[in-house]
């Protein structure tokens, strides 16, 4: 667009405002800028400071060994080589990544099965979404708590109902091969909360593609696949990315589960409830080996980064928004 | 905003910041005691509850015996919390306290203040000290903290048990130890175990202190090596699967302590009944007669290998040891402090008190131990050449997760006590990795 000439206007015409001052224009963007980061500084300073500067900092820490006691000093990649043959640290990795896998598409499947079965136009629907919703207010330490009781085999429940359906009654808390699953089972009763969010996404669903469906002739199923699923499927996606974060770093779950009778922390029965963010808790304040833990957190972030990209990238084949 | 407001609303800023830096000055100058010339040494302790009452008695009895120190106690059951104070330039305490087994990895990381000096400059010899205890409290030669009471494991046994299994005394020996275990076993008809002839409070201690009773050392000849695969360690696991777990049966045994009470509690499986024998340490008299008042129980030697008599008398210490942090700002108050603590008179109040052993070898015999029942056994235990502790080291928490792991692996069948011990061995390795 070409610069307005001064001769255009002649001396007696009325010039446009914006053209007339531009002196104060540009001070009134530079005040209003101004008073925008003021306003916005303690966000922005908190941001860098924070969180911007930690995480910059752990980078460096992580090609160091450094006990948070002593100056850090620099050891190059050793501490990703060390990881590398670190059994204890495979171990968690495999534990969080079973969690992961298996707890993202169960808590899918389940929160999205409960929420349809809460959108039926049943008698007394806010009860029982209360009740379902009801484990998510509780606090996490009184839930494993209240775990350990329920899945002690000697006089948990959970053996007592299996027993009574003449399946096999695990040793929960005692057996390397079912921690793991005691842990996944904890986490699931606190699906609350992606059940209401589907909840709400399965009333947005408009009515009239049900009805002009069943007109078509299309039954439960049919109109679930083409209709609700697509509908839904950005809600999906918000549910995946969340729950995969979630439990690519779930902590406290197994950390109450793993707890001794003396109170310590251990990672259960044959290491079976050592998750990442465990293991990287005890290497950063146990051992004192932040400059390990710092490494352990890099790798995390990274494999958290990629799932996600992995999930956002196919996400284009099976994500539909605003019908396309 | 005009400009006029702008100037206000900067003025009723700087107002009020000024208001608060005074009230932060004013705050400050009465909090550091500056009215008198008594130095104020903060002591922040772990203990709680009815440890902290007795401590807070004897701080009180401190403070009132000179007048240049203050001594502010203050219950804090924060580790973490303890950690992160002692990593700034200036710590919030001077005083507090820990366990010896984490003295080396913090003397080799410079959070605790060396006490060579002070001790010097005090004429405060150790040599009265136990000398298991010593060996918690010193890395490379110098000592880093003291302790003010320690522990020791011994076995405790019920005495009806004994009676209704016809056992006239406790055992002597590892092989009668193993034949009483077989007679107090219990199992009912559909192969479940009702009693276990020896149980463990907790895994870790019962077993290494078995192992220094099978003649092994966990941490090589020059007490700063890992030695899980020692020949000792390895006996004390085997006798402990031969004659328990794989004798009953993992899966059952884990089974059955599943349905153990809380320890200590009046569910506690030694006072109800569900085991028979225990290895554990000298508060039980003290934890029993409040839990299990009724409870008919006595208190022996953990039993050596008969073909080794020169091993009796073995067993573990462990000792809670006061320190003063690298960045206590009152290094010299708070080691004049540490000297009242640990001198005979305040170590036996304070020990009493808890019903713990003192760390000094002429307290041992102090006849107003004699009002705990059965404290006699762990007290002269600790006179035997015999007793051991875990070395302090800069890989010690490491090890000991190490080592836990192992042995529940162990315990449960996964694996046999020798592969476990060199998969600990072998974690070993990378323990002086960054």
């Amino acid at each position: 667009m070409a610069r307005p000439d001064r001769m255009a206007y002649p001396d007696h015409a009325v010039r446009p405002a914006r053209a007339a001052r531009p002196g104060r224009r540009s001070r009134a963007r530079r005040s209003q800028l101004l008073w925008g980061l003021a306003f916005a500084s303690p966000w922005l300073i908190g941001g860098a400071v924070f969180i911007a500067y930690p995480i910059g900092v752990s980078a460096y820490y992580s090609l160091t060994n450094f006990n948070l006691f002593q100056s850090p000093q620099f050891v190059g990649l050793a501490n990703y080589r060390a990881m590398a043959a670190d059994p204890v640290f495979w171990k968690s990795l495999e534990n969080t990544l079973y969690l992961t896998v298996t707890g993202v598409v169960l808590t899918l499947v389940l929160s999205l099965g409960a929420a349809l079965i809460l959108n039926l136009p049943v008698r007394g629907q806010p009860l029982f979404r209360a009740l379902l919703y009801l484990p998510t207010i509780v606090p996490v330490v009184v839930t494993g708590y209240l775990w350990r009781w329920l899945m002690n085999v000697q006089y948990g429940w959970v053996d007592r109902i299996l027993g009574l359906l003449h399946l096999p009654q695990p040793d929960w808390l005692e057996s390397p091969t079912w921690g793991t699953p005691a842990v996944l089972l904890m986490t699931l009763w606190t699906i609350g909360g992606p059940t209401i969010i589907y909840l709400a996404a399965l009333k947005n669903v408009p009515r009239e593609l049900y009805e002009a469906a069943t007109v078509d002739g299309a039954g439960p199923i049919a109109r679930f696949r083409h209709i609700t699923w697509p509908v839904i499927s950005p809600v999906t996606l918000f549910q995946v990315i969340v729950s995969v974060i979630a439990y690519l770093q779930i902590f406290t779950q197994p950390y109450l589960l793993a707890q001794t009778h003396l109170n310590a922390s251990t990672g259960g029965p044959g290491n079976s409830m050592l998750t990442y963010s465990i293991y990287l808790f005890e290497n950063a304040f146990v051992y004192l080996k932040m400059g390990y833990a710092s490494a352990m957190a890099w790798v995390l972030f990274l494999v958290t980064m990629a799932v996600t990209a992995v999930v956002l990238v196919t996400s284009r084949r099976w994500v539909h928004h605003d019908g396309r | 905003m005009s400009r006029r407001s702008l100037y206000r609303a900067t003025v009723a800023l700087a107002g009020t910041a000024g208001v608060v830096l005074l009230a932060a000055g004013c705050a400050s100058s009465s909090g550091g005691g500056a009215s008198d010339a008594r130095t104020t040494v903060t002591f922040d302790y772990l203990w709680t509850g009815a440890e902290a009452a007795s401590l807070q008695q004897i701080i009180k009895q401190f403070n009132a015996s000179q007048k240049q120190i203050t001594v502010v106690g203050i219950s804090n059951p924060d580790s973490q919390k303890q950690l992160a104070s002692m990593s700034s330039s200036s710590g919030s305490f001077d005083i507090s306290d820990n366990f010896g087994n984490n003295v080396g990895a913090w003397a080799s990381k410079g959070i605790l203040a060396p006490l060579g000096s002070y001790m010097q400059a005090a004429d405060m010899s150790t040599s009265d000290f136990v000398p298991a205890a010593m060996n918690q409290v010193t890395y490379q030669g110098q000592v880093y903290s003291l302790p003010i009471a320690v522990h020791d494991f011994e076995l405790l046994y019920n005495k009806k048990e004994f009676a209704a299994a016809g056992i006239a005394g406790p055992p002597t020996t590892t092989q009668q130890l193993a034949a009483d275990i077989g007679k107090l076993t219990k199992v009912n008809s559909s192969g479940q175990i009702t009693q276990l002839g020896l149980g463990n409070p907790d895994t870790e201690t019962t077993l290494t202190t078995l192992g220094y009773v099978f003649g092994g050392t966990w941490d090589g000849q020059d007490n700063r090596t890992p030695s899980p695969q020692d020949a000792g360690d390895v006996a004390a696991l085997n006798f402990y699967t031969q004659n328990i777990t794989d004798k009953y049966g993992a899966a059952k045994v884990a089974k059955f302590t599943a349905g153990w009470g809380q320890y200590g509690s009046p569910q506690d499986p030694f006072y109800t009944g569900k085991v028979a024998m225990v290895i554990d340490g000298e508060w039980q008299p003290v934890m029993a007669k409040g839990s299990a008042p009724n409870l008919d129980w006595g208190v022996a030697d953990i039993p050596y290998p008969a073909a080794d008599p020169n091993l009796a008398g073995a067993t573990q210490l462990t000792a809670s040891t006061l320190f003063i942090p690298a960045n206590a700002p009152h290094k010299q108050a708070a080691f004049t402090f540490m000297k009242y603590l640990t001198s005979p008179a305040a170590m036996l109040k304070f020990t009493l008190a808890l019903g713990n052993l003192p760390a000094r070898k002429s307290l041992l015999d102090n006849p107003a131990y004699a009002s705990i029942p059965d404290f006699s056994v762990w007290l002269q235990a600790l006179k035997s050449t015999n007793v051991h502790s875990l070395a302090s080291q800069p890989y010690s928490a490491q090890y000991s997760t190490d080592l836990t792991t192992a042995f529940n692996s162990v315990l449960l069948g996964s694996v046999s006590p020798a592969t476990g011990m060199a998969q600990v061995a072998s974690q070993a390795k990378a323990y002086g990795a960054p």
